[in-house]
């Protein structure tokens, strides 16, 4: 049984796209867009340099600046080991042992596998080195100790590498993994209690009060309120091209996901993406949102009154 | 003066007259609820185009008159957006109007790519339709991710 477990899981969740070839810098490559590293390290805005940090993450306990996480040995990881950076993926520490604030989510990337964190490293340590000074975040004075953060992973933390389901297909395993601890769909789609914890049983429900007034819809299976009169294949395009059943396209901070991210992996890992979200308990949690069905039907009527 | 003159003489000056009457600036919401209006019949038009191209329907008569409407709707967005229009139930970022040049500039090349998919139609070629559609997608999906929010209203 074992035996059979471990199988699953390097097949289903080791498994290196056919891409790639085994090269662990490609592999490094292609993990590093899933999990959407350039999209918080790079200052795109204001034309920063690739992961030298800078952009701001407004949340709604104050704005987070993200470090720069190239190898330059002065304002960003270079004097980092593979240790350092698995420690801040797994358990959210920097390389001196403090803590990091949880906008950094290791929640999530604490999943992956040993073999993706080496590639991850790997990559990113061949990444050309940028001289950039790390701007503190804006946060209120009570936030300001670090130490605090040990009780919210008291609270909120489980640290561990994803463990696959055996009672579950390959694919719903691969998406599983790829959704949990690397494209961490549920950091900005679960809405958070108000110590900014995740609300676990409203995986995905949506949240309202997301990164920079962003609202994140609710992408679980419910018809009324989430994604649940979609197919899944249309999820899987959508992660491609944008594109929503109703024609509409992705804006804000999820077109950024799509173009920097999701669009780069394989039509496969779309297609188990797609299936693990379907696979979710349906909740019913209606976040107004543009593309809302609901909404869309009271709007005609309104028009036509 | 002959009768037809004075008619036209007549009806012209009322015209002149009323014209400031007549083209009152349309309230914001009513331009709001069109353009939102104009926007879910691209994205009906671009939906129903993208199924025919992805085989889930076997309607390919009918791919012309999607790409046709899309091209037409896409004419003029930026005149959707007329100023003073920024008030009220839109999804619109302020951007739009206080970064006018680059606004216009990613509605032209929808406007580009819109007439270049109707084109692609008009040729049968496969390949050369599913890209151009590809195209016009991401070329709505450029401008919604820097000039339309998903803010709660």
């Amino acid at each position: 049984m074992r035996h059979r477990v471990a199988v699953i899981f390097w097949l289903a969740v080791g498994a290196v796209p056919a891409a790639a070839g085994g090269d662990v810098v490609l592999q490094g490559e292609y993990i590093f867009r899933a999990a959407g590293c350039a999209v918080c390290h790079t200052d795109e805005k204001h034309h920063g340099a690739p992961l030298a940090g800078g952009r701001a993450l407004k949340t709604p306990f104050g704005t987070f600046y993200t470090p720069n996480i190239t190898p330059d040995p002065e304002t960003g990881i270079g004097k980092w080991t593979e240790a350092d950076l698995a420690r801040a993926l797994r358990e959210g520490k920097d390389d001196e042992g403090e803590n990091l604030y949880p906008s950094f989510p290791y929640t999530s990337y604490t999943h992956l596998t040993d073999a993706d964190v080496h590639a991850i490293w790997t990559y990113l340590s061949g990444r050309p080195p940028v001289h950039q000074k790390n701007k503190p975040h804006d946060l209120p004075w009570y936030l300001r100790f670090r130490p605090l953060i040990g009780i919210w992973k008291a609270l909120f933390f489980q640290p561990g590498v994803f463990q696959p389901h055996p009672d579950q297909s390959s694919a719903w395993n691969r998406g599983a993994y790829l959704a949990t601890a690397v494209s961490h769909c549920g950091e900005c789609h679960t809405p958070r209690n108000a110590l900014g914890g995740l609300e676990r049983e409203l995986n995905c429900a949506g949240n309202r009060d997301g990164i920079d007034g962003a609202v994140a819809p609710n992408i679980t299976p419910d018809k009324p309120t989430g994604i649940g009169h979609w197919s899944q294949s249309d999820l899987a395009e959508y992660l491609e091209t944008g594109m929503t059943p109703d024609g509409d396209y992705a804006g804000d901070l999820m077109a950024d996901v799509i173009d920097d991210s999701t669009s780069h992996l394989t039509k496969d890992d779309r297609l188990a993406i797609a299936k693990y979200i379907f696979s979710l308990p349906a909740v019913e949690n209606e976040i107004k949102h543009e593309m809302h069905p609901h909404k869309k039907k009271k709007e005609k009527k309104e028009n036509y009154e | 003066m002959q009768v037809k003159t004075r008619s036209v003489l007549a009806i012209g000056t009322v015209l002149a007259i009323l014209t400031p009457v007549l083209l009152h600036a349309a309230e914001p919401e009513d331009i709001i609820k069109y353009r939102k209006n104009m926007m879910k019949a691209i994205g009906a038009h671009m939906a129903a185009a993208g199924a025919i191209i992805q085989g889930k329907v076997d309607y390919k008569s009918q791919l012309s008159e999607h790409t046709n409407a899309v091209q037409a709707l896409t004419w003029d967005i930026p005149g959707l957006f007329p100023k003073d229009s920024d008030f009220g139930d839109t999804q619109a970022k302020d951007e739009v109007w206080s970064n006018r040049a680059e606004f216009e500039k990613r509605a032209q090349t929808v406007k580009v790519r819109a007439e270049a998919f109707a084109k692609a139609v008009k040729t049968g070629n496969p390949q050369i339709i599913a890209t151009d559609f590809k195209q016009l997608g991401e070329g709505c999906k450029s401008c919604h991710d820097d000039f339309r929010k998903k803010e709660d209203n």
